[in-house]
């Protein structure tokens, strides 16, 4: 508390500084008197006690000033006074004032605003207690399947539980769409079926009402749900008396037993929990991977060793059920890192060019207080001579910068909220749903400390930069120095690097920036191989009880596409398990081809499985390449017939024959029926980030129903249109069913790519900046050093030189300086573009055009950079220049 | 004029210090009385004295209040404050284990 004490000490005295120095007065005035009036007491005359005393008491106004010293005020004060004369000075110049303020702004305010995404995303993505605790797991077959598809076996996953000696929890759990009943009206929700201590591994307690038991783990026992805030909230009005109601999900009714807190959103973006009761052979399935499996790691359990522990386990079971487990490997990641894949090259990169856009604001800044400071150079020189210390001077530029960066934090944060709700909001919610802690992308406590900080260390940079500019200042000299000041060669130098720099950082984020367009450029026109214009695409989810065999599925989606078909204006109605730009990736499956003898599980050949009504060539305009498509014919009755993709029967009958052979689904041994390849097509981009070759094993819907499927409709007219009539259609077949991600398909691959699209625009908007930052840079170096020059210009065209001799000179000067920072940043450049071609898009590669046209640009602008002030210099009348100082 | 600091830096403090412990006392009468119990070996110097006082209060060791003095004039008296009080006695342990270890050194070296 002392220094509390002491700072509001020091508070009085500077504000009630007039008492405190009259008290001062009055209290050294006693002192005097009292020693005049003892001399008196010893017999001196008035007139010589008070000589004696004043004698004795010495220089008042030094003790004084001592005084002021002891109680603080000095610091304080000079500090305010400093910062008051630089305001003033500021206020002289309020272009290069506003100037340096706004580009500081946008710099620190491009880091915050990124930095608030990196904060919720990287850093925050869950508010669980100790979440570097929590690991997903997951059994890898040794074929990629993508993130969205890491899946355990039911009767692993219980060994897993059982034995383990790493996991104080693990818990299994899956989604599953539900047809919400609500008065009449089915609504799709997307739901998660989870084992009884999924809340606890989770360590989440409800906000209301109670979790789920052991018990409601069995079938029959498991009506009862769970319910998110924002599902209570949206869709039952936040009823205070929910608990104990009943609701009808697919045609069930289940209790309302619990609510979830506000901020509990795992797994994004469920809107309710059920019980995930597993039947007796559910539970002892290992061959199909089915379910989601999180756990907690024992504390003092690293990643590592529970990765080992895992690797035994695997190799147990493979020995155990080599049948089932033969070349499967159970794997571990960190909850917080599982889409790091993903986002975490995107932000790295945006982070970068948004600490490039700060570091080129701060060069540009550091030169144009550079030239200030040649400017004022006398000034400081007479601070100097008249007994300012270094650090005192150094106060005085610092309180000056510190003006500069506050100024530049302060506007930056207040428009931070405007821009991070910009941010946050400009990702369509059909992709951002599925991001954990998108919607924490806000302006916090982290974010706020994080653009103080930059604003401080801004400043700090700018004054050290400032004071070592000053440092060699030698008051003789320059006090005997008329004209404006002089440059000397070492501070020209540091002037020049800085220019250097900033082309450098230019080209390099302008080179990333045209890449980025370039890949959203290619994104938007990745999805090849079929016609995404006027397409309506319906997902369609059957409840299990009610649609319990394949007849009555088929039966079903076979009156809707009979319905669909004849709503005027639709030209073809199909059904597919995944349409393109779902986001999702497809399913993927082992086969063995007929004739090729048996290998090990991990070296089967895999593909993609899609299943498709006959109609889906003509609705989606995908080619035919040889054969035949499905039709009507080939029903359950007929023979067991599949189509391939053009990449599928190129890597498998590269001679061409693909035609007549047969494939099996599943494992070397599985008991699936073979199919006879009829046709094959053309290749289709699933999502953007998948490779257009993957191979795809077609089957037809009437062989292989699902009680899930998508709807496309190929129309005549805008496909928004006809969304009411199937609507009907499907009412008319049966009511209980609900209509979910209804979009056109243009909107969905728009949608798809939305992120690309934002990072495009953001890295564009770096990008542009960086070249005004860089050429207003290189410009203010330019005409500075030319403006030194007028003197000896002046003299050269009294002595005759040619005017174009001079302006090549001078445009020598601007070349050398941006050919350094070029050539330095070229390699550079390559560099990172090929580390981003392999990070982000997989669609973006180093593109010369982009390189070269850069680099061409900027030597441009170096070139109007040194031909303006050339122009300025050389027009002028020599008589003039040469009087110019 | 001697420079104020004939004394080894800090132990003026520590006179103000000790002087003011009985009780409440300005300026000139704490020089007058360190004067008087030194028996006219120490003499403080105002130049030393004032600034020393104002940063003793600064540091919250003493305040200072103005009050009648004995010949009914205003002056500022000064007294020691709570945390005052505790520093005085650690430095005056302090001062007193340090000038009897160099007393020994003196006498024994």
């Amino acid at each position: 508390m002392r220094w509390l004490q002491s700072v509001l000490h020091r508070l009085r005295n500077l504000f009630r500084k007039d008492s405190v120095e009259r008290e001062t007065d009055q209290e050294l005035h006693f002192h005097l008197e009292r020693e005049i009036a003892q001399h008196v007491s010893r017999g001196m005359s008035a007139e010589e006690a008070r000589h004696a005393a004043l004698l004795e008491f010495g220089g008042v106004e030094q003790f004084k000033e001592e005084c002021r010293e002891a109680r603080g005020v000095n610091r304080i004060e000079s500090l305010l006074s400093d910062l008051r004369y630089g305001l003033r000075s500021l206020r002289k110049s309020p272009g290069f004032t506003i100037v340096c303020i706004l580009t500081l702004a946008l710099g620190i305010g491009a880091n915050t605003a990124i930095f608030s995404m990196v904060n919720a995303l990287l850093l925050h993505p869950y508010n669980f207690r100790n979440l570097d605790s929590l690991v997903r797991v997951w059994e890898d077959r040794g074929i990629d399947e993508g993130y969205d598809a890491r899946y355990i076996a039911p009767a692993d996953a219980e060994d897993l539980r059982s034995t383990n000696g790493v996991f104080d929890g693990l818990t299994t759990y899956n989604y599953q769409s539900f047809g919400l009943g609500v008065e009449g009206d089915v609504q799709p929700v997307l739901g998660c079926r989870v084992s009884a201590n999924f809340f606890d591994v989770l360590a989440v307690t409800p906000a209301a009402g109670r979790l789920f038991s052991a018990a409601e783990e069995q079938p029959g026992a498991d009506q009862v749900a769970i319910l998110s805030y924002g599902t209570w909230q949206r869709r039952f009005a936040g009823d205070p008396q929910l608990l104990g109601k009943t609701v009808s999900l697919n045609s069930r009714v289940y209790t309302i037993v619990g609510i979830m807190p506000k901020d509990f959103d795992y797994p994004v973006p469920v809107e309710l929990w059920v019980p995930l009761a597993l039947t007796p052979a559910e539970k002892a399935d290992r061959a199909q991977l089915s379910l989601n499996a999180l756990a907690r790691l024992k504390p003092g359990v690293s990643v590592s060793q529970a990765g080992a522990a895992l690797a035994n386990f695997s190799r147990r079971l493979e020995q155990e059920y080599p049948k089932t487990n033969a070349g499967r490997s159970t794997t571990l990641l960190q909850l917080r890192k599982e889409l790091y894949v993903f986002t975490l090259p995107l932000f790295l990169l945006l982070q970068a060019a948004a600490g490039f856009v700060l570091l080129l604001a701060c060069a540009n800044l550091a030169n144009l207080v550079f030239a200030r400071m040649i400017g004022r150079q006398r000034e400081i020189a007479l601070r100097t001579a008249l007994g300012a210390g270094r650090g005192r001077l150094g106060q005085l530029l610092l309180s000056e910068t510190f003006l500069f960066s506050s100024g530049a934090g302060a506007i930056a944060i207040v428009a931070s909220f405007a821009s991070v709700r910009a941010l946050r909001t400009s990702i369509p919610v059909g992709w951002t749903k599925w991001v954990p802690g998108w919607d924490g992308i806000r302006v916090d406590g982290n974010v706020l400390a994080f653009a103080v900080l930059a604003a401080l260390g801004v400043g700090i940079f700018l004054g050290l930069a400032t004071m070592l500019h000053t440092s060699r200042i030698e008051p003789s000299k320059t006090l005997k120095e008329t004209g404006t000041g002089t440059v000397t060669r070492a501070k020209r130098r540091v002037r020049s690097t800085l220019v250097v720099v900033q082309v450098m950082f230019a080209l390099i984020l302008l080179v990333c920036a045209g890449l980025t367009i370039q890949g959203f450029v290619r994104l938007a026109n990745v999805y090849q191989g079929f016609e995404p214009a006027n397409v309506l695409r319906i997902e369609i989810s059957l409840p299990q009880k009610a649609y319990a065999d394949n007849a009555k599925i088929a039966n079903f989606y076979q009156q809707i596409l009979r319905g669909a078909a004849s709503v005027p204006g639709v030209q073809h109605a199909s059904l597919i398990t995944n349409p393109p730009a779902s986001n999702v990736d497809n399913e993927t499956t082992f086969f063995s081809i007929e004739g090729q003898t048996a290998l090990k599980t991990s070296e089967m050949p895999a593909a993609d499985l899609q299943i498709v009504s006959p109609d889906f060539l003509d609705t989606l305009k995908i080619s035919s390449v040889a054969g035949r498509a499905f039709s009507d014919a080939d029903n359950v009755d007929a023979a067991r017939v599949v189509v391939t993709s053009r990449s599928m029967a190129a890597r498998f009958w590269p001679k061409g024959d693909a035609l007549r052979h047969r494939i099996r689904l599943g494992a070397q041994d599985s008991s699936e029926p073979w199919l006879t390849i009829v046709g094959v097509v053309g290749d289709v981009r699933q999502n953007w980030w998948n490779p257009a070759t993957r191979p795809v094993i077609y089957k037809p819907f009437s062989q292989a129903p699902q009680r899930s499927m998508t709807l496309l409709l190929r129309t005549a007219t805008n496909p928004s249109n006809y969304v009411s009539a199937v609507r009907d259609v499907v009412r008319q077949t049966d009511p209980a069913i609900a209509l979910r991600g209804v979009n056109t398909l243009d909107e969905e691959i728009a949608d798809s790519i939305a992120i690309v699209r934002i990072m495009g625009i953001l890295m564009g908007i770096f990008g542009l900046v960086a070249l005004a930052l860089s050429s207003i840079g290189v410009y203010g170096v330019l005409s500075e050093s030319v403006a030194q020059r007028t003197h000896e210009i002046g003299i050269r065209l009294t002595l005759g030189a040619n005017p174009r001799d001079l302006m090549k000179l001078i445009l020598g000067q601007a070349l050398k300086l941006t050919g350094i920072g070029l050539l330095i940043a070229i390699p550079c450049a390559v560099a990172i573009s090929r580390a981003m071609a392999s990070l982000v898009f997989g669609v973006v590669s180093l593109d010369f055009t982009i390189l070269g046209g850069f680099t061409a640009l900027l030597l441009l602008v170096a070139l109007g950079a040194g031909y303006l002030p050339g122009r300025r210099a050389i027009g002028v009348d020599p008589m003039v220049s040469l009087r110019y100082e | 004029m001697s420079k104020p600091t004939d004394l080894v830096q800090g132990t003026l403090d520590l006179l103000i210090l000790k002087s003011i412990a009985l009780g409440p006392m300005h300026g000139w009468a704490i020089a007058q009385r360190i004067r008087q119990v030194s028996n006219d070996v120490l003499q403080v110097n105002q130049g030393a004295l004032y600034p020393a006082l104002h940063r003793l209060e600064q540091q919250g060791w003493i305040e200072a209040e103005w009050g009648e003095s004995e010949n009914n004039r205003r002056a500022k008296f000064y007294s020691l404050t709570k945390s005052g009080k505790k520093y005085l006695q650690s430095e005056q342990a302090n001062w007193e284990r340090l000038s009897a270890a160099i007393g020994l050194v003196l006498k024994t070296a």
